[in-house]
């Protein structure tokens, strides 16, 4: 089994970050958040968030300081990090059957019940919206068609307000574990390599859904009721050993996004030397920690 | 560059902003856009120039004498050399116009005052209109500019007109011909509809040709599941009638399209579409099935002969293509759900209510011809031939899992009846020769099971 291009990726990272003034890059411009977030998440899971000191960028984004709310020192930057979320109100997005409207046209999504949820958990104001509506919102949904980045979602909604005893965890994780790909699945033969997760049935795996199905087995304890050994054999097929970075699928161009979810999911499969992730909060153990618990 | 000449390239790019949103201005009918390499553009020229339709206004070209839109037959062609500078000036001039535009709003929000009122108001139709004409151009480059969507959100539902939100329908429609899964696009036809619905006589007519365009750009681009998510979506807004309709015309969609003809073995099955479509019926038969809640209060009989009927064949029509494409997921799947509604609403008296025994006899009846089916049907996917191919296997362990499901999901008393035929020591041989790799998630899921038996 090869083994994890750590260095290749953090230089792929970085490297991504260059690359501002091409086409590709510009129709990414929407993606830019998105792209920090995948960007520095990597980093620091792989133990290497403090070369961003070494390109300058340290002091635009001190890491202590995004990472942990708690730790701000000063009382003026507390509360305009506060007003900055509280401007855009996001308990208000929250609707009379517990639901949450992405933003003021009022498409209703279980997204954005897992991002107000979130975000209102990360500063300390879950009180501001009535939790037992929204948990209970989520819990009603008709689960019959269910998509892995919406079970997610609800999954890991549930997670961060404790309320996962709602769920029937052996019914879902039948359902989640059935997307680990097998040698003899059709069209999969040829094509693919065993072991990845798909999305939905017949789908070729994908690295991404490392993630999505896999973080709601870690949330269930249901992890053990697929081949973790096969899926770290399928994700790390996907690594430019070369240039660096993870793909979709092996062979496949890389991109920052599949470079994360890959991370992310060998994080979750205990691959070695990596910092520990949180499947509900999606960020490192001990940021999470710094925040939620202030340790 | 000196400044002269960055002046000069700005004034440029100005004129080609210009010339582009003329172009859309002057031909409101387009319904394609494209980027053209500019080896294109020859080609176009030399297939146009044999045509009689063709005039100079084709194609349009920049000061320096390259070619850089072509226009006709309500199709727009953009060189690709122009994209990022045009994308650049086309992102400025809708960012000022934006800013103009809410600055104004939310002074006369503030003022009260009559007079600057109407003047804001002329004010204010220029810089909507702005906002409008540079949003539409940067969208044409830029699908997923958020805040372009937003701000032209704000304008159409400020102005509240009806034709306003049918030509949004048209841009995003524009949009999704370049770029078939652009999140904005779909969800943006969402809140039109959303908008207009109840307000507007032609719902019904809006969202019969909303289908047929996913039908139309599912057709073009190879797998595209937000464009079917729409299509599930649309189901809200059905009647009765368009949902029955629907539902006729996608098994006859399927037919033609699932199976690709060109080839008669089973594996050449579109198996991506064969989900999606399969995903659209379930919405389908829901939404039919609430319907009915509403409409009238269940009959002590429970559900209607129609219903009944709806769902016997769509359970058959499954048994037809589990026999004839072997070992596909998505038809296994699709019977687990049609199964579980079967179970729960037609079989088990889930109104509570004790009904007449003859009533009780006839429901006991039908559960066991249903469950006699079903196990027949394992019997017939569970066998693997010597020297097979995967696909048995796999055709085995879906009927195997299936079955499993179908123990987990049927009441106590009745699963007593079907102890001797439903031994679980037998699915899990199965599963383990079937598909032996995964014997530890076999294990789990047959502990599973067999505790929800005790």
């Amino acid at each position: 089994m090869g083994e994890l291009a750590a260095e290749k990726h953090v230089q792929f990272i970085l490297s991504v970050e260059k690359k501002k003034d091409s086409l590709e890059a510009v129709a990414m411009e929407h993606l830019r958040m998105n792209g920090a977030y995948w960007g520095l998440t990597t980093l620091d899971l792989l133990g290497k968030i403090q070369v961003l000191a070494l390109f300058n960028k340290i002091d635009v984004l001190d890491v202590d300081k995004v990472a942990s709310y708690k730790q701000i020192k000063s009382k003026r930057n507390k509360k305009i990090l506060l007003n900055l979320i509280f401007n855009s109100d996001v308990a208000a997005l929250q609707n009379k059957d517990g639901s949450f409207s992405g933003d003021m046209w009022g498409e209703i999504d279980t997204r954005f019940s897992y991002i107000a949820i979130l975000c209102l958990a990360l500063l300390h104001r879950l009180n501001k919206i009535n939790v037992e509506k929204a948990v209970n919102y989520i819990t009603h949904l008709n689960f019959d068609l269910p998509m892995p980045t919406a079970v997610f979602c609800c999954v890991g909604a549930l997670a961060i307000t404790g309320s996962l005893h709602h769920i029937d965890k052996d019914l879902l994780g039948w359902w989640l574990c059935e997307r680990q790909v097998n040698s003899g699945d059709i069209l999969i033969k040829s094509k693919a390599k065993p072991g990845g997760l798909n999305g939905r049935p017949e789908k070729l795996p994908d690295v991404c859904y490392s993630w999505w199905v896999l973080s709601s087995l870690v949330m269930i304890d249901r992890v053990h009721w697929i081949d973790k050994e096969k899926l770290v054999k399928f994700i790390l097929d996907c690594q430019d050993i070369e240039n660096g970075g993870i793909s979709d699928r092996p062979d496949d161009a890389v991109d920052v996004y599949h470079t994360y979810f890959g991370v992310a999911g060998l994080s979750l499969l205990e691959y070695p030397g990596m910092k520990a992730l949180d499947p509900a909060y999606a960020l490192p153990v001990d940021v999470v920690n710094r925040i939620i618990l202030g340790k | 560059m000196n400044e002269e000449e960055l002046r000069r390239s700005e004034a440029t790019m100005a004129d080609l902003l210009n010339q582009f949103e003329r172009i859309l201005e002057s031909d409101p009918q387009i319904d394609e856009v494209g980027f053209l390499h500019p080896s294109q553009f020859s080609e176009l020229n030399k297939e146009a120039g044999h045509s009689p339709s063709f005039d100079d206004s084709t194609v349009l070209r920049s000061a320096d004498g390259n070619s850089v839109f072509w226009n006709r037959d309500h199709k727009l062609g953009i060189s690709t050399q122009i994209l990022l500078p045009l994308y650049k000036t086309a992102k400025h001039a809708f960012m000022a116009a934006s800013r103009q535009y809410k600055a104004l709003n939310s002074k006369s929000d503030v003022s009260g005052d009559e007079n600057s009122l109407c003047a804001s108001l002329s004010l204010d139709n220029s810089f909507e209109g702005d906002v409008m004409k540079h949003s539409r151009a940067l969208l044409l480059l830029s699908c997923d500019f958020g805040t372009a969507w937003h701000s032209r959100k704000l304008v159409v539902s400020h102005k509240h007109k009806l034709s306003d939100f049918l030509d949004e329908l048209l841009l995003s429609a524009l949009v999704l011909s370049y770029s078939p899964k652009s999140e904005y696009a779909w969800s943006h036809r969402q809140w039109i509809i959303k908008s207009i619905a109840g307000k507007c006589s032609t719902l019904s007519e809006i969202v019969t040709k909303d289908s047929e365009l996913v039908e139309k750009i599912a057709e073009r681009s190879k797998m595209n599941y937000r464009a079917w998510n729409h299509r599930c979506w649309l189901v809200t807004y059905m009647t009765r009638e368009q949902l029955l309709y629907e539902l006729k015309r996608s098994r006859n969609w399927a037919s033609l399209h699932v199976a690709d003809h060109s080839c008669f073995h089973y594996r050449s099955v579109r198996p991506c579409l064969l989900f999606v479509v399969i995903l659209r019926d379930e919405r389908l038969m829901l939404k039919i099935l609430e319907e009915q809640c509403y409409k009238q209060e269940i009959s002590s009989s429970g559900y209607s002969v129609e219903t009944y009927q709806l769902w016997k064949e769509e359970l058959d029509w499954d048994e037809m293509l589990i026999k004839r494409y072997i070992g596909r997921e998505a038809l296994w799947l699709h019977r687990r759900f049609l199964s579980l509604f079967w179970i729960k609403h037609f079989i088990t008296n889930h109104t509570g209510v004790s009904s007449h025994g003859k009533q009780n006899n006839s429901m006991n009846n039908d559960f066991r011809i249903f469950m006699d089916n079903e196990l027949h049907l394992l019997d017939s996917c569970s066998i693997i031939p010597d020297n097979s191919f995967d696909d048995y296997q796999s055709q085995a362990k879906h009927s195997a899992t299936y079955i499993l499901w179908l123990i987990k999901q049927i009441p106590d008393s009745r699963r007593i009846e079907f102890q001797e035929k439903l031994k679980t020591e037998n699915l899990k041989a199965l599963l383990n020769k079937a598909c032996p790799e995964r014997s530890s998630t076999w294990d789990s899921l047959v502990s599973y099971v067999e505790a929800a038996g005790h």
